[in-house]
């Protein structure tokens, strides 16, 4: 229990290809430094112990949010609150902004990125269980140019991640909901962590009462965020008949959660409390698309 | 607005502008929500804590914690972490063999300043390093090597007490200076019985045989840390004169006794100074690592401040946790008749103060009812899990949920409203509810119906909503014995001198208020300075919520004194016989002539800076000789709301009533109140220490939930009854540990109107309720 | 510093905390939980709160730092959340104090007319354990209206 910072230096590059070369240099003993929340805390409780970090913050241009082709590009570097706040997140993806804004609290959030949250591996991360709904491309960097990884790949497990030794994330391009689409986020919590999260995102045909496609996520109760095939299977279909089908959907979702008992609380009640989100989720999701006009506009 | 329940200081009764103006009993700056004086301080972060003080040539130490429940330390290797560059000593239990005592403890002796032949908790300290540099400290820990020889251990009551279980303590220990106030047996030591205390009347027997109706039952109440926002924190200066301290003590006289202790030096060489304090709520009430830090100076020798995180102050003093098993009886008219109770606290590793909380446990369960008979039985129980002690209310938190759940039940059992039920059988004020105590002392009808009145008990329930009620008494003040003094100025300034602390409770605000009444001054010109054994008069506590009641008792009369002499003084300087010279209330008259008390002191000694000291003490004889000096209630009401998904409890409404004679400040006395109850429902709603086998598994504030703004309801009530009817000064009587010990039952009440299911265990905890609510559901179903 | 340059050497794992309290002697900011959970240590940056006990002092090069010391604008002057804690009690044992009215000037400054329900959800990772927390929402709705 130590809770302090052991002494280690902090190098300052200019270029991703030099933080990248950095990185290689340090093998285990480096890691990436950006907004720190998740990384000093871990080496201030000792579990995480290196001697170098590479702070990409003197890269220009990461933390970078734009709009592109039907998505928004967000640089790895973007804190929470840049997102919660950013006028182009509230008005093309308000669910990711509304979830941003509740994730930890302003602190965390001023200075916490998207990246970081990522590539840290951190199975109570809301960001993620979004973004596995959302389907966003990663942009990974590293000596060898870069390559374009999906989430649920980049997700190895609990703190593990496919990066590449002298890999870094460059940025999370997330597509736009079309006006068919409909998303909802839901979050217990107790204590500091969240106890559960569960993103849903329902395609709806043109007016609005069959589910063609849908993408549901878990976080926090699995090792890493998840989606389960069989959960989205039987979401899709008339509404009364999906409705239907909720009980059984939640118990595929909490069956493919590999759910633990623990200090947040026993596999049983997590698996009650997916059924209890998963409902509020979808009615939350359908609400808006009851009235025989057949949906909003945007 | 909101939060429009709660009036605001400036709101109630006037600011310092309107001090002079008398209000309707005729107080000019007491029974007004003057502004507190600490509060500049506070707000620019001027305020000096123990943290904050630093000392030329400082050194920092870390402290090496066990990692074993129970084991014979076999040895231990400093020589690795000595070499360390910037390491200035290290300290392990070998260096206190030359010391006066290697033990300390106010109640009992029996806690090692360092492990010497063995630990008994996990977190225990076995070694200290002390460096130039913290960083340098905490690296060092890893240096040393410590060789131990693993005994089995006891975690739970349960294990503590079975046939063969290993002692925590294989021997008897000396008693402190304060044992408790029961007799203790600390000697030939065979069980893990830490104490043991008993509260009888009557007979039991015979009433429970004749009852109408019986209830029983048995509760748990969860470990559970005070939580003050300031870790602990010490600062000692060990040199050939002495050993100057800074730490943040509420009880800074005793640490002194039991620091003196360790060394063997007189009273007067120990130096105990306590800045602010930042939140102590029992869990800084008496020693903690004042020796250790003293020991790590004495070896340095050099100043040395030890500053623990919260993860390392938790594992210092938690709560103790609590299993009650509790029955009570009725006559066929609803009458309670008797009550009986064992109670359990599981006291962890040491004494520190369960041997009082053990016995008050037992005197609080029973409540300011009528009884023809109880039988209490309660026992402080050592385990080896870090050490428990004092927390708000010492004793009564840990029954609340048995003494007031079982009440409510019972009135549900009975089909009566537990309002009227229970002034069907509360005691009055004035009357002897508990033979050989000081009569009630509070008006606790009167104070429910008021709490009742203003939550709306009567009103329709919207569906998931309950309500509930919870009033208890504790013996509150412990200990009649105080002195201070005041002293007045040539220029007519005030300067009150007092050994209570300052940990955001306002002490410093009240006894100004006092003073400044008396002498017909503003509170711009009266100081107060605390807590510095060197310079101050003693206090023997800041705890049992004394401080207004006995120290303001004892500043009140210390004015009277010095007014006494002022008037010697006066007639002196008149050339009149000193009872023809009249006290007003700014000064004395005499045959038209007038004099403020500053001038009086100028002119006597010819000496306009010159100056005079008030004194005044008490001790328990005459009107403080009955125990307890007065009974405080805690009072609550809540109405709460069980989400019947997820089995969350929502607080909506919250009602507090302080019964509290006469409120010198009424602002900071519902702040007190307010507080309290929040505490309550951090406890209600979710608070738990969890040992997982020998390990505390969340003893941090990542895993421990203390209650935010989002669990206190904005609809928010807190009343005031002023009587004027206790002993304090003005009629006043402390408060202070207030509601926090009812919150639970009231809340359990709540549960039940909206779900039909009675909780025993706190924290009702989302799963926990959930789960209750299912189970009754299935029993429903079978039945 | 507090409107103030400051120039020092320091250690890469120095946080902002140790840094303000040690070598500027700024106590007015308080460590409590040190892992960013309970607000005590909030400084702001920029303009943005962070917790010192886990921000390095490194990130605070070349940028704008407030601590409590600064809050005020002149000596014996108070900022109107200084006053509004004063005027409603929403301080005890004053150790989260100076976290408190730091987050409640960031909220402030983005949000000047949060409602009550956003107050205390920005607010609620502060933590105290004295006021039962309503007095320091009523210091900012004080304020509220006092700018409104």
């Amino acid at each position: 229990m130590p809770m302090f910072l052991p002494r280690f230096t902090i190098d300052q590059p200019s270029t991703l290809g030099e933080a990248s070369r950095l990185l290689r240099e340090y093998g285990e003993d480096g890691c990436v430094y950006a907004g720190g929340t998740e990384l000093l805390l871990a080496m201030k409780k000792g579990g995480l112990r290196y001697g170098h970090l590479v702070d990409i913050k003197t890269v220009p241009g990461l933390d970078a949010v734009a709009q592109q082709d039907g998505a928004v590009r967000i640089g790895a570097l973007a804190t929470h609150m840049a997102l919660e706040r950013s006028s182009l997140v509230r008005s093309k993806l308000p669910i990711f902004a509304q979830v941003e804004a509740r994730v930890a609290n302003p602190r965390v959030r001023a200075s916490g990125t998207l990246g970081g949250n990522l590539c840290f591996g951190e199975p109570h991360s809301d960001p993620a269980t979004l973004l596995l709904c959302l389907e966003p491309t990663l942009r990974v960097t590293g000596a060898d140019g870069s390559r374009e990884v999906p989430l649920p790949v980049f997700m190895v497990g609990p703190y593990e991640v496919a990066l590449e030794p002298g890999e870094l994330l460059e940025s999370v391009t997330v597509p736009l909901l079309g006006a068919h689409q409909r998303a909802a986020y839901r979050k217990f919590q107790l204590h500091e962590y969240p106890m559960l999260g569960l993103a849903l995102v329902l395609d709806l045909d043109q007016r609005g009462a069959v589910t063609t496609s849908a993408r549901v996520a878990i976080g926090s109760v699995s090792p890493t965020p998840r989606r389960s095939e069989a959960a989205e299977a039987l979401l899709v279909g008339e509404r009364g008949a999906v409705r239907g089908r909720l009980d059984e959907a939640a118990n595929a979702l909490a069956d493919d959660a590999d759910l633990l008992d623990d200090h947040e609380g026993s596999a049983e009640y997590k698996r009650h409390l997916i059924g209890v989100f998963l409902k509020q989720a979808f009615e939350e999701a359908t609400a808006d698309t009851s009235a025989a006009s057949g949906g909003r506009g945007s | 607005m909101a939060s429009n329940t709660r009036k605001s200081p400036s709101a109630a009764n006037g600011a310092a502008s309107q001090e002079a103006v008398p209000d309707e009993l005729g107080f000019r700056v007491v029974h007004h929500s003057v502004p507190r004086k600490d509060g500049p301080q506070k707000v620019t972060g001027r305020a000096t804590y123990t943290a904050d003080v630093h000392i030329p040539r400082m050194t920092y130490a870390k402290v090496l914690r066990s990692e074993l429940a129970h084991a014979r330390i076999v040895s231990i290797d400093t020589s690795a972490a000595l070499q360390r560059p910037g390491v200035v000593a290290v300290v392990t239990g070998q260096d206190l063999m030359s010391l006066n005592m290697r033990n300390y403890g106010h109640a009992v002796k029996d806690h090692p300043v360092l492990a010497y032949d063995k630990v008994r908790y996990i977190g225990e300290p076995v070694a200290a390093v002390v460096a130039e540099d913290e960083t340098t400290a905490q690296e060092a820990l890893a240096d040393i090597v410590v060789e131990y020889e693993e005994l089995s251990a006891v975690i739970t009551v349960e294990e503590a007490l079975a046939e063969g279980a290993p002692l925590v303590h294989e021997q008897g220990y000396d008693q402190g200076v304060s044992p408790g106030h029961v007799d203790v047996d600390t000697s030939n030591k065979r069980s893990n019985v830490c104490q043991e205390n008993h509260v009888r009347w009557g007979d039991v027997d015979a009433a429970f045989a004749r009852a109408a109706r019986v209830i029983k039952g048995d509760y748990t109440y969860p470990m559970t840390f005070a939580y003050p926002m300031e870790p602990y924190v010490s600062i000692a200066d060990y040199t050939e004169e002495g050993l100057t301290m800074y730490s943040a003590a509420q009880h800074l006289y005793m640490v002194r006794n039991d620091v003196a202790g360790v060394f063997g030096l007189p009273l007067n060489r120990v130096r105990m100074i306590t800045p602010f304090i930042g939140g102590g709520y029992g869990a800084k009430s008496y020693t903690k690592i004042e020796p250790l830090t003293a020991v790590c100076s004495w070896k340095a020798r050099r100043p040395v401040r030890l500053q623990l995180t919260v993860e390392e102050s938790i594992l210092t003093t938690r709560a103790d946790d609590s299993k009650v098993h509790i029955e009570t009886a009725v006559d066929e008219n609803g009458k309670l008749l008797a009550r009986r109770a064992m109670i359990y606290l599981n006291t962890g590793a040491f004494a520190e103060n369960s041997p009082l909380v053990s016995s008050k446990t037992a005197i609080r369960i029973i409540g300011p009812y009528l009884y023809d008979a109880v039988d209490i039985t309660s026992y402080a129980i050592y385990t080896n899990t870090c050490p428990a002690s004092s927390y708000r209310g010492f004793g009564i938190s840990q029954i609340g949920l048995p003494a007031e759940g079982q009440m409510n039940e019972l009135a549900a059992m009975l089909g009566e409203d537990s309002l009227q039920f229970r002034l069907k059988n509360l005691a009055d004020s004035g009357q002897r509810f508990f033979p050989k105590k000081r009569p009630l002392t509070a008006d606790v009808k009167g104070d429910i119906i008021k709490a009742t009145e203003a939550l709306g008990w009567n009103d329709p329930l919207p569906p998931n909503r309950g309500r509930g009620l919870g009033v208890l008494v504790t013996d509150a003040g412990a200990v009649p014995v105080g002195r201070s003094e005041v002293r007045v100025y040539g220029d007519g300034s005030v300067t009150v001198f007092s050994g209570s602390t300052e940990m955001g409770q306002g002490s410093m605000t009240v006894l100004a208020q006092i003073a400044a009444e008396e002498f017909g001054t503003s509170m711009g010109n009266v100081r107060v300075m605390q807590s510095d054994t060197a310079l101050v008069p003693f206090a023997r506590s800041t705890g049992a919520d004394r401080t207004t009641t006995l120290e303001g008792r004892t500043v009140l009369q210390a004015c009277v004194e010095a007014k006494e002499q002022i008037r010697v003084m006066a007639a002196d300087i008149w050339e009149a016989a000193p009872e023809d010279i009249v006290l007003e209330p700014t000064g004395v008259m005499s045959e038209g002539r007038r004099m403020g008390w500053g001038e009086v002191i100028g002119k006597y000694f010819d000496l306009s800076d010159m100056e005079v000291t008030g004194r005044a003490h008490i001790r328990q004889k005459d009107e403080f000789a009955e125990l307890p000096p007065w009974w405080e209630p805690a009072i609550a009401a809540v109405e709460v709301e069980v989400n019947p998904d997820t089995g969350k409890v929502t607080v909506h409404k919250l009602v507090t009533v302080a019964d509290i004679g006469l409120a010198i400040n009424p602002a900071t006395s519902e702040g007190q109140d307010l507080g309290s109850a929040t505490m309550g429902i951090g406890v209600a709603l979710g608070e738990e220490l969890v040992y997982d086998g020998q390990q505390l598994s969340n003893g941090s504030i990542l895993d421990y939930r203390i209650p935010r703004f989002s669990d206190v309801p904005a609809n928010s009530h807190g009343i005031l009854v002023e009587n004027q009817d206790g002993i304090g000064p003005y009629g006043a009587k402390g408060i202070g540990d207030g509601p926090t010990s009812v919150i639970c039952a009231a809340v359990a009440n709540g549960i039940y109107q909206a779900t039909g299911v009675w909780l025993h265990d706190a924290p009702f905890t989302p799963e926990r309720v959930w789960r209750a609510i299912r189970e009754q559901r299935a029993a429903q179903a079978q039945g | 510093m507090n409107g103030v340059a400051v120039e020092q050497e320091i250690e890469p794992q120095e946080s902002l905390a140790s840094f303000l309290r040690e070598r500027l002697r700024l106590t007015g900011t308080k460590v409590s939980c040190d892992v960013q959970v309970c607000g005590a240590c909030t400084v702001l940056v920029d303009g943005l709160p962070v917790s010192a006990c886990t921000y390095l002092a490194y990130e605070a090069r070349d940028r704008d730092v407030l601590t409590v010391e600064g809050l005020a604008p002149s000596d014996g002057e108070l900022h109107p959340l200084q006053r509004a804690f004063l005027e409603d009690n929403a301080y005890q044992c004053g150790f989260c104090t100076s976290g408190m009215l730091l987050t409640a000037k960031s909220l402030l400054d983005t949000n000047p007319t949060a409602t009550e329900e956003e107050i205390v959800e920005y607010m609620d990772g502060n933590l105290c354990r004295c006021t039962g927390y309503r007095p320091i929402v009523a210091a900012i709705k004080r304020v509220q209206g006092e700018l409104a």
